[in-house]
């Protein structure tokens, strides 16, 4: 019998799930409310989040565990791949079994999984440090529209924040509604929905240096040197809609 | 029609902004060859009111259809040269279209298209105007606006004028974060064939210099917490491959005295394009990447892997092979070393197979604390097998498919297709003259030029 484990999609919802599932002894499968799919032979089990279940399963990780374990599961959070619960899942029970040496082997197939999805969250993370592109929409006011694969935009605050320290800016998640917002003195996390960005650019005047960019963009380009492939290897075409200098 | 002051402005503005739009495209189409786009080395956070940090990875902004990355604003500010290399693109007596950024124009544009994250910072680089005091003087200008009056805090690549004045180099190289000067031509005897004007001292006395004083200020500022960082992420420059007849031995041994003497960070390898036509000049069709490809994995080789020159190539073998990379031909050639043992050879005897990098070296060393590693463990941990299962152990067993020698395994490792074939292929249907042709998935690897130039090292 499979236990299917709903949760509502929060990181504390998932670690209530994680100690609630643990010691079951049937095949465990966690999963979103809203990417569950009923089967006729799963048995469904709707998790409550309890912060206080949430805050000891936090802690013991921290303690049992190490920093570094505790940020490869938020992070495997974050990815939003399918199945990443269930991966958690099976890394935690590694980790408690082996100890945390077990991530030195990097031959055993959960720790490589977990391993190659922290890699791709972190390698996202770092190409969109560079793959924003803010349009001005009033005088030191700037808006970025963004599409990543995993949920980033959260671990994008930091190097934003430290960078453009005196401009106000958001850099909205279109695929989650979501945006991160600097006000000049603090960064937060908001719903922003398409319409809310329409309202925003309804305001906005037209950017004379977005089209100077593109003409940085064609003439720096050495012709005799031609090589899409390269290119696409290096900016994922899926990323270029938002890129203003491929308009 | 009646002209009100607004729309005076409008057209105003129309009018400059097609003048910087001009100028932007003329300058950043001279300044594309120079190769060097990194944006690493300089770690420097944030401050309030001010804009700007400088990451110690670098960021890569955007790609190119060439494949390569923008990172900074790479701009001349004027390409007016008084000059006449064979090989540059501004030389004096070329008929290009000439401009001349302001100070103002050029701090506008960093400033912008940082606030909009397009670009990591600056590379400033200049044809040389009036003399070399001059142009050096001007670039200072535009440095200091930027991180005084602006209080920009973003990356600065700036060029070092040969010639100009150690105070200046010394001024200027305070507020940059990579300062280069370009050694283009690897012998002085392919320096007075195609840049004549130029002398090879006039080029290593600045160079000397900063490495100098980035040595004095390191010093510096392990006392005094507050001294003013002079060049923290190092300096570099570039080499011209397939301009002149010089050897790849030439080439490596000079990078390699280079990173010794000099501290240098990188040295950039570009293959030469043909933009002038000058009888000095080599003719060839397309410019020599698979060449600057070898050279660049033997440069890895000498600064990160800890290889000598001497060990990858010879003065009867001044060339490196275009069949196989330069760590693969090492260890053909030194098969007394081989086969290692994966469990327990040390890290820098694992970097030196042929299919393990230093990735792979590092998970084998972690991994092999846990357990004995199989051959099949070495698949999982993304070692590329099929270069390196000739070459190594495990628990002492063999998997190499074929027998032991260099014949036997060189036969097994060359490529299907081999450089040399191709390149007649190539010739006969004559690829380069219709660019409409589709462009075969080799046609990167195995130019037909590439070739030529790899195999002889003259043209």
């Amino acid at each position: 019998m499979i236990k299917d484990y709903i949760y509502d999609g929060t990181f504390e919802g998932l670690l209530t799930t994680i100690y609630y599932s643990y010691l079951d002894k049937d095949e465990v499968n966690i999963c979103r409310l809203e990417n569950h799919i009923p089967t006729l032979f799963s048995e469904i089990i709707n998790v409550t989040t309890d912060s206080e279940i949430f805050e000891k399963v936090y802690r013991s990780t921290l303690k049992k565990l190490s920093t570094e374990v505790l940020r490869n599961i938020y992070y495997l959070y974050l990815s939003e791949i399918d199945g990443c619960e269930n991966l958690i899942y099976s890394y935690y029970k590694l980790c408690f079994k082996c100890g945390v040496s077990i991530n030195l082997a990097k031959n055993n197939d959960t720790i490589i999984a977990v391993d190659t999805m922290v890699h791709k969250v972190n390698l996202e993370v770092h190409r969109f440090t560079g793959f924003v592109r803010f349009q001005e929409i009033r005088s030191l006011v700037f808006y970025s529209p963004i599409e990543p694969d995993h949920n980033i935009v959260s671990l994008l605050s930091t190097h934003f924040v430290d960078r453009f320290r005196d401009q106000y800016f958001i850099i909205h998640d279109t695929k989650r509604a979501s945006a991160l917002i600097y006000n000049k003195e603090e960064a937060y996390l908001r719903d922003f929905t398409s319409h809310d960005q329409q309202l925003l650019l309804s305001q906005a005047k037209d950017d004379a240096y977005a089209d100077l960019f593109k003409t940085f963009f064609n003439s720096v380009n050495i012709k005799e040197r031609y090589n899409p492939s390269y290119q696409a290897r290096s900016m994922p075409k899926r990323y270029w809609k938002n890129l203003s200098e491929y308009q | 029609m009646v002209l009100t002051i607004e729309r005076m402005f409008v057209i105003l503005f129309l009018v400059m902004n097609m003048d910087i739009k001009n100028k932007l495209e003329i300058l950043s189409d001279a300044a594309k060859y120079d190769v060097s786009c990194s944006s690493s080395g300089s770690s420097r956070s944030g401050e309030s009111g001010s804009l700007g940090s400088a990451a110690n990875s670098g960021i890569c902004h955007s790609f190119t259809p060439d494949g390569r990355c923008i990172s900074l604003l790479k701009i001349l500010l004027t390409n007016y040269c008084i000059y006449d290399c064979a090989y540059c693109i501004n030389r004096r007596s070329n008929d290009v279209r000439r401009a001349a950024f302001t100070v103002d124009e050029v701090v506008d544009l960093t400033i912008n298209f940082y606030r909009r994250n397009y670009i990591e910072g600056l590379f400033l680089s200049s044809a040389v105007v009036k003399d070399a005091n001059h142009t050096m003087e001007m670039l200072t200008e535009v440095l200091k606006k930027l991180r005084t009056e602006k209080r920009f805090r973003g990356y600065i690549h700036v060029k070092a004028i040969p010639g100009a004045s150690e105070d200046l180099i010394s001024e200027c190289g305070l507020y940059a974060d990579r300062m280069s000067v370009n050694v283009e031509l690897p012998s002085s005897a392919s320096l007075k064939l195609l840049a004549p004007e130029k002398t090879a001292t006039n080029i290593y006395k600045p160079m000397s210099q900063i490495a100098t004083r980035i040595a004095e200020n390191q010093e510096d500022r392990r006392y005094f917490i507050n001294t003013p960082t002079f060049v923290p992420g190092g300096q570099s420059t570039q080499l011209i491959v397939g301009a002149s007849p010089d050897n790849d031995l030439t080439i490596l041994k000079l990078s390699e005295q280079l990173y010794n003497n000099y501290d240098l960070k990188r040295v950039y390898y570009s293959a030469y394009v043909p933009i002038n036509t000058d009888k000095k000049l080599p003719t060839i069709q397309s410019p020599p990447t698979l060449r600057e490809h070898r050279l660049y994995q033997s440069d890895w080789l000498v600064r990160v892997y800890n290889f000598k020159v001497n060990e990858l190539l010879t003065e009867q073998q001044p060339n490196l092979d275009v069949n196989f990379d330069p760590k693969t031909c090492w260890a053909l050639r030194n098969l007394n070393q081989f086969p290692v043992e994966v469990n327990s050879a040390p890290y820098d005897m694992l970097i030196r197979i042929p299919g393990i990098g230093l990735k792979g070296a590092r998970k084998i060393m972690s991994a092999r604390r846990l357990s004995n590693l199989t051959f099949d463990d070495l698949k999982k941990l993304r070692i590329a097998v099929k270069r390196a299962q000739f070459f190594v152990l495990c628990s002492g067993k063999h998997y190499s498919p074929v027998k032991f020698d260099v014949s036997s395994i060189a036969a097994a490792l060359l490529p299907e297709i081999q450089a040399s074939e191709s390149s007649l292929l190539y010739k006969q249907i004559s690829l380069f003259d219709t660019p409409s042709f589709s462009p075969s998935p080799f046609d990167q690897l195995l130019l037909s030029s590439d070739v030529h130039t790899s195999i002889t090292g003259e043209l």
